[in-house]
Parts: structure tokens; C-alpha cells; sequence
């Protein structure tokens, strides 16, 4: 198929690599070279010409030395006062709990419901059985679903008047394949998919996504949790065995099916979209996590007076996913304006970098290392949340094929075989 | 009212304000709620169970119903999926024998041994933790039965345990818990039964030389039936479609169909699947309880045939 030969596709700006790692390096100085490395591939900034280059390191250095104001002066930080109730759905955890409860109400004027799925398929239908009545606002769909959203009329056309703050995402998030213009969407964060496991338990270092199969059927059966997503199920096989996740053959979904549900699927303990506060329970000894509630377990751990130390971290190897989460407005929201008001104050730098410091996913700001350094120095754990281009590269994002209810199927085999 | 003190068959002759429409018109707020809300999405279960999944569809429902198709049920009844219908009945029914062990001395308690002016506290004791909702009851059981929690470090400690807990997780934690969550809809209904029992029949059974054991199995037992069968359907049926327990403590070991069925629904959007899992499950819950009032309609027979008493012939 003509899919082998087409290069891969990425979340990554070009350039993404050298030439802001010097720079991002050389900005954060010396008060911060730690971070500044681990942050440095983070990126940003691929728009700001070398006049902006320029201005920006000296407000790092400001910011460095404490003050945040000067970093700010580059970007946008309207704030829309709005009123009413505003109702999102999202996934889980997934906002600092203040920025969807009192700091929203104080800030904007606006009185917000959360809510939560487990999976696009269960936004989408709920959407659709409800036909532009579901009475949600703000809703969070992962990019590849969203063509199909627009197609179905499922979202709201974004009045871009009312989101001048759009212009603080670094532009390497912006315009992706599902929206290239950004009229219904537009990023909340990105993210990747890799695996964490108690070394106490575990002894031996595990890199791949191959080590993670052996260490599942290894040391660790019995104590292990997946993602409760086909994709990220039947994805931890490909990858593992350098298949394109994306495959559509028969012949690999087949051989994904038996040996997940025959060898695989009885070592399972637990299916966990966001495992973290049962690992501080001690529930599992392994983990597949998504980066940022992997990084969420270290202080859950910690709070509930483990030692996170034994836990490590890895990165899916030698492929893994990268993935997009998006804000947009639902067909038939009720407070249309609540909702651009909502999305155009989580767009300013402080915000976005108040809300990434709860969930811990990349929020995709322009000139991010700087901003770190500025608002939140004493950030933890940061190469859980920014990854350093060699990684990006290895990232693949999902596509919605005919394979679909394939995987389906497969996950709700091995669900039903893991508790056998 | 004047009618009250008339015989209830004159009254109902002769009172101008006697019910003058067909005999279920009384049941009609109930039928047409059932018939709604009940039967109507029941058959639209079974209607979807021989459908397609398409999620393309833009009816608002994931379902191709083009080519009826029997898959659904070729699926359901895979080796794989079977495993978990037998894990289900399984925990189902060892639950509501446990209910009905724990729960009949408690009942017996209340309804003979207790004074009585602590019998209505101890019974607003039991009926009190149904005022929290079941998914906090549920969590809640997390907190002492975790690897890492003070009870497990108090055994450890204690030297009873080698290493934490390992009980989440599994089906073991599914089925402690299941039975606290059921097991007050057990008791009220046996301690109904036990109660409205004339305390004069076991009193005769004494007078008639029978002993305390020949009482409890020959009266009390056999006339608390009915409350006994009531609590096995109170706790039995909704047991096998409960997916809270089986979600929050049984992990992937502990999955019951009801939370296999949910995961169809809602997750995965495979709605055809999970509505042939469905229907499996209520003819399975239909067919277990059926197998078992036929082996007490065969226990009852036996032991009427060998005792030559009829347990009806106390009353």
C-alpha cells in the first residue's frame, strides 16, 4: 500500500531541534541550565523572527531574575468578561480544578459544570443522539476526530474576534491536518503515550515498548495496567513490534488479536485511562500512563506517603503516539460567548502555564521555555511534559481507518480474556 | 367514610363512587411507566441486538439495522465472552447464598429477639447507609482493602501478612463488597416475612412437643418462604446487571457482564454487541432463577412425599 512510502507525520514543527536547543539554552542562563536543558527541545517560537528572538531573551533574563511581566509583554492577554453557566465535557482530570470553578467565576463571570467521557466515540455519540441539545459548551475532542465532527455539524464555527489570544499558540500547533485553518478548533495540549513501572518490583531497565510486554509478562504480571483505548491497547502491540499503528491489515490485526488475547491478556490487572492515584495505592507494578498523568502519580505517591523514587518513567520506544487534544464549541451551545470568552482566557500565558502545571501536558504556548522559566521556574519532572526532538520524532499520530472496529473488537476480547 | 363500615362486597355494589372502568384501570399510571420506560427500551434492545455498528450512521444511534444479522449473538456466546457471563453468575450467586446466610439470623434477631424499642433503631442502622449513594459506598471499600493503606500496613505490622493486600483488583474485592451492598435488601424483606408471622403458630409447634431446631425448620423456615424469595430476587437479579462494583474494585480479574455491556455502550460504541450481551444476560438471570424454583418446587415435593406432613397442613 501506498501508506509505506508516505513520510512520517508528526506534531512537530520543523526545525523543531538544533536550532532552539542553543537557543532556548543560552536564554534560560545560568539560573535555571537544568531546566533550561530539559525544557530546551520544547520548542516554540518557530514564527518570532530574529528581531522578536532578540526581545525575548532579555525578558527571559528578566524573568529568570523573577519578574514575569516583561515575557508578557509579548503575548496577548485579553481577558472577555462573559456571565451565565457554561457546561464542558471533557476527559478526566484534566483541568486545574480552580481554572473550571472559582478562578473562572472571579475572572470571567461565568459559572462552570464539568463533566467527562472515556473515549471520542463516546463524545461523538452523545453529541449526535442529542442533535444540538446536548447543552454542552466546551468540548475537548482528540484532532483526528474532529473532520468528522465538522462533517456531521457536531461543532460551532469559532468567532475568532472573540480569541484574540489564539495568536499565544506557538504556531507549530496551529493549522494541523483536521482544521487547517483553526475555524473550530484550536490546541489545549498535546501529549504522548509511554509507561511507568516500580522498580522495586521490577528490577531490570526497560526502554521499548518490547521491554514493557516482557516486563508485563514477566516480573510484573498480575500488577499491570493498560489504557482502557483500543487504539492504545492494540498501539503498545505495533509499536513493540514495528508495525505502523496505523495498519489496516489483516494480517497484523490478527496477529495483534492473538497474541493479545491469547498470551497477553492474562497478565492484565487492571484497564486505567488514568492510573496514577491507584499506583499511589499500590495497585499496579506497571503501568502504560499517558505523559501527564504519569507525571500526576510522583506527587499522588508522594501525598499518600509512598516513595515516588521507585517509580521510573519511559517514553514508548522505539515508536510511540503523539496525540492532540482540542477546545472547541459545541453545535447548539447555549452560551456561545461564555465559551469564547472561557477558551480565550486559557489561552493567556498564565493561565495555560497555571493549568499545565496541574495536568502536565505541553499546552503548546509560543516561546514555552521562556515561559517556564518566567512563571512557573520551580516546575518538576519537566521531561515528562516537553520532549526532546530525537523523541518527537519517533511520535505518530493516530488516523481513523477502516481498522477501527477491528481494534474495537480486539480490546473487548482482551477484556474479556484478562479476566478469564 | 360510611362505606368502611359495610361489607366490602355490598359496599362495592351499592356505593355511588365505586371504580366503574375496567379492573387494571387502577394499574394504568404503572403500565404506561413500565410500558415507556421499561418495555419500550427493553425491545429496542432486543431490536438493536441484530444490528450493525456504523458509527457513520446519523440516526443518533450507532446501528446499521440494514441486514439483521445474528453475529451479535455468535460473539456473545464466543468462548471469550462466555467466561465473563460465568464469572458473573458466579459471583452472583455465591453473593446472594452469602446474603441469605448473614442475612437470616439478623432478620431473626430483629423480629423476635429484640426489644422493642431498639428494633427501629437497629433497623434505621441498616436501612441508614442506603441515605449515601452506592458509587461512595463502593469507592469507600478501596480505602481499607488498598496495598498501601493503614489496615494492610496494621496487619503487616501485626505480622498476620506478609506483604500488602492484594485484594483490589480481583474478584474477591467484587464479592466482599457486593455482598455489603446488597445485603440490607436481604434483610428488610426476611425480616418483613419473619415478623408478620403468628407468634402463636410457633408457640402451638412447641405446645406439640416439636424442639427449637424442629420449629425454625419445620414453621418458622417454611413460612419466612416468601420473604426469602423475595430477597434472593431483590439481591440475585440486580447483582448480575450491577457494573459499579465490578468497575471500581474488580479491575481487569473482576469484570462482570455489566460492566463488559456498559463499556460496549458507552466506550467502545458498539452498541449491537452490548445489546446482545444484554438480552443473553436477562435470559440467563430468567433461566437461573427459574432453575431454581424448580429445585425447590422438587425439594418441597420430596420432602412432603417422605414426611407424609405437608408443611401447609401447620397452617
Amino acid at each position: 500500500m501506498t501508506r509505506e512510502h508516505q513520510p512520517i507525520r508528526i506534531l512537530a514543527p520543523e526545525g523543531f531541534g538544533q536550532r532552539l536547543t542553543r537557543r532556548g539554552f543560552l536564554q534560560v542562563g545560568g539560573t535555571a541550565v537544568g531546566l533550561g536543558a530539559v525544557l530546551a527541545a520544547c520548542g516554540g517560537g518557530s514564527d518570532s523572527g530574529p528581531e522578536s528572538e532578540a526581545t525575548t531573551a532579555d525578558s527571559a533574563a528578566e524573568g529568570a531574575g523573577g519578574d514575569a511581566t516583561g515575557i508578557l509583554a509579548d503575548y496577548s492577554t485579553v481577558i472577555n468578561q462573559s456571565s451565565g453557566n457554561l457546561a464542558m465535557y471533557t476527559w478526566g482530570e484534566y483541568n486545574d480544578p480552580e481554572l473550571i470553578g472559582a478562578q473562572a467565576e472571579g475572572a470571567l463571570g461565568v459559572s462552570m459544570q464539568v463533566s467527562s467521557y472515556g473515549s471520542n466515540e463516546e463524545l461523538i455519540a452523545k453529541l449526535e443522539a442529542s442533535k444540538g441539545t446536548s447543552g454542552y459548551d466546551i468540548i475537548v475532542p482528540t484532532g483526528p476526530y474532529i473532520p468528522q465532527m465538522i462533517e456531521k455539524g457536531l461543532l460551532e464555527k469559532f468567532d475568532k474576534a472573540k480569541l484574540p489570544n489564539m495568536a499565544n499558540v506557538d504556531s507549530a500547533y496551529l493549522g494541523q491536518d483536521w482544521d487547517t485553518t483553526n475555524d473550530y478548533s484550536v490546541c489545549k495540549n498535546w501529549g504522548s503515550t509511554g509507561y511507568m513501572w516500580d522498580s522495586s518490583v521490577i528490577t531490570e531497565d526497560l526502554a521499548t515498548w518490547g521491554d514493557f510486554i516482557a516486563a508485563a509478562m514477566g516480573a510484573g504480571s498480575g500488577n499491570v495496567s493498560v489504557l482502557d483505548t483500543a487504539v492504545n491497547l492494540c498501539g503498545m502491540y505495533f509499536f513493540a513490534n514495528g508495525i505502523d499503528w496505523n495498519t489496516e491489515k489483516a494480517e497484523d490485526l490478527d496477529a495483534c488479536e492473538k497474541f493479545l488475547v491469547e498470551e497477553f491478556a492474562q497478565h492484565i490487572k487492571g484497564f486505567e485511562s488514568y492510573p496514577s492515584s491507584k499506583m499511589a495505592e499500590g495497585a499496579y507494578a506497571l503501568c502504560m500512563v499517558w505523559n501527564g498523568d504519569g507525571r500526576q502519580a510522583y506527587s499522588r505517591v508522594e501525598e499518600a506517603g509512598g516513595d515516588p523514587s521507585v517509580w521510573k518513567w519511559a517514553l514508548g520506544a522505539p515508536d510511540t503516539e503523539i496525540w492532540m487534544d482540542n477546545y472547541c464549541i459545541a453545535a447548539g451551545s447555549p452560551n456561545v460567548d461564555g465559551a469564547h470568552a472561557w477558551i480565550n482566557w486559557i489561552l493567556s500565558p498564565e493561565i495555560s502555564i497555571q493549568d499545565l502545571q496541574y495536568h502536565g501536558y505541553n499546552s503548546g504556548m509560543k516561546n514555552m521555555p521562556e515561559l517556564i522559566s518566567a512563571l512557573a521556574p520551580d516546575l518538576t519532572r519537566g521531561e515528562m511534559i516537553f520532549f526532546e526532538d530525537a523523541q518527537v520524532q519517533t511520535m505518530h499520530t493516530q488516523k481513523i481507518t477502516s481498522a477501527q472496529d477491528r481494534l474495537v473488537d480486539i480490546y473487548n476480547k482482551v477484556k474479556a480474556a484478562a479476566g478469564a | 367514610m360510611a362505606a368502611t363500615s359495610v361489607p366490602a362486597s355490598s359496599s362495592q355494589a351499592s356505593s355511588p363512587r365505586r371504580w366503574r372502568g375496567p379492573k387494571f384501570g387502577l394499574a394504568l399510571p404503572s403500565i404506561f411507566w413500565y410500558g415507556a420506560f421499561f418495555i419500550a427500551p427493553i425491545a429496542f434492545i432486543v431490536f438493536y441486538s441484530f444490528g450493525i455498528k456504523d458509527t457513520t450512521s446519523t440516526s443518533g444511534v450507532p446501528i446499521d439495522m440494514g441486514s439483521p444479522t445474528l453475529q451479535n449473538y455468535r460473539d456473545t456466546f464466543s468462548e471469550t465472552f462466555r467466561s465473563v457471563f460465568t464469572t458473573t453468575l458466579r459471583i452472583a450467586v455465591l453473593a446472594t447464598l452469602l446474603c441469605v446466610v448473614i442475612g437470616f439470623p439478623v432478620a431473626y434477631f430483629l423480629a423476635y429477639k429484640v426489644k422493642e424499642k431498639w428494633r427501629t433503631i437497629l433497623l434505621a442502622l441498616i436501612i441508614v447507609p442506603s441515605f449515601t449513594s452506592f458509587l461512595i459506598r463502593t469507592i469507600a471499600w478501596r480505602i481499607p482493602l488498598s496495598t498501601n493503606g493503614t489496615l494492610s500496613k496494621w496487619f503487616q505490622d501485626w505480622g498476620l501478612i506478609d506483604r500488602g493486600f492484594q485484594i483490589l483488583e480481583t474478584s474477591t474485592a467484587v464479592q466482599l463488597a457486593i455482598v455489603y451492598n446488597y445485603l440490607g435488601f436481604m434483610i428488610l424483606p426476611l425480616f418483613v416475612a419473619l415478623d408478620r408471622i403468628d407468634p402463636g403458630l410457633r408457640e402451638a409447634s412447641k405446645d406439640l412437643g416439636a424442639g427449637r431446631l424442629r420449629t425454625f425448620a419445620q414453621v418458622t423456615m417454611p413460612l419466612a418462604g416468601p420473604g426469602i424469595a423475595a430477597g434472593i430476587l431483590l439481591t440475585f437479579i440486580p447483582m448480575c446487571g450491577d457494573f459499579i462494583t465490578a468497575t471500581i474494585l474488580g479491575g481487569a480479574k473482576g469484570n462482570m457482564i455489566g460492566a463488559l455491556v456498559e463499556s460496549q455502550f458507552r466506550l467502545a460504541q458498539t452498541w449491537p454487541l452490548g445489546s446482545a450481551m444484554a438480552v443473553v444476560m436477562i435470559a440467563a438471570v430468567l433461566l437461573a432463577l427459574a432453575i431454581a424454583a424448580v429445585l425447590v418446587f422438587l425439594v418441597r415435593l420430596i420432602l412432603r412425599t417422605r414426611r407424609g406432613v405437608t408443611v401447609q397442613g401447620v397452617q
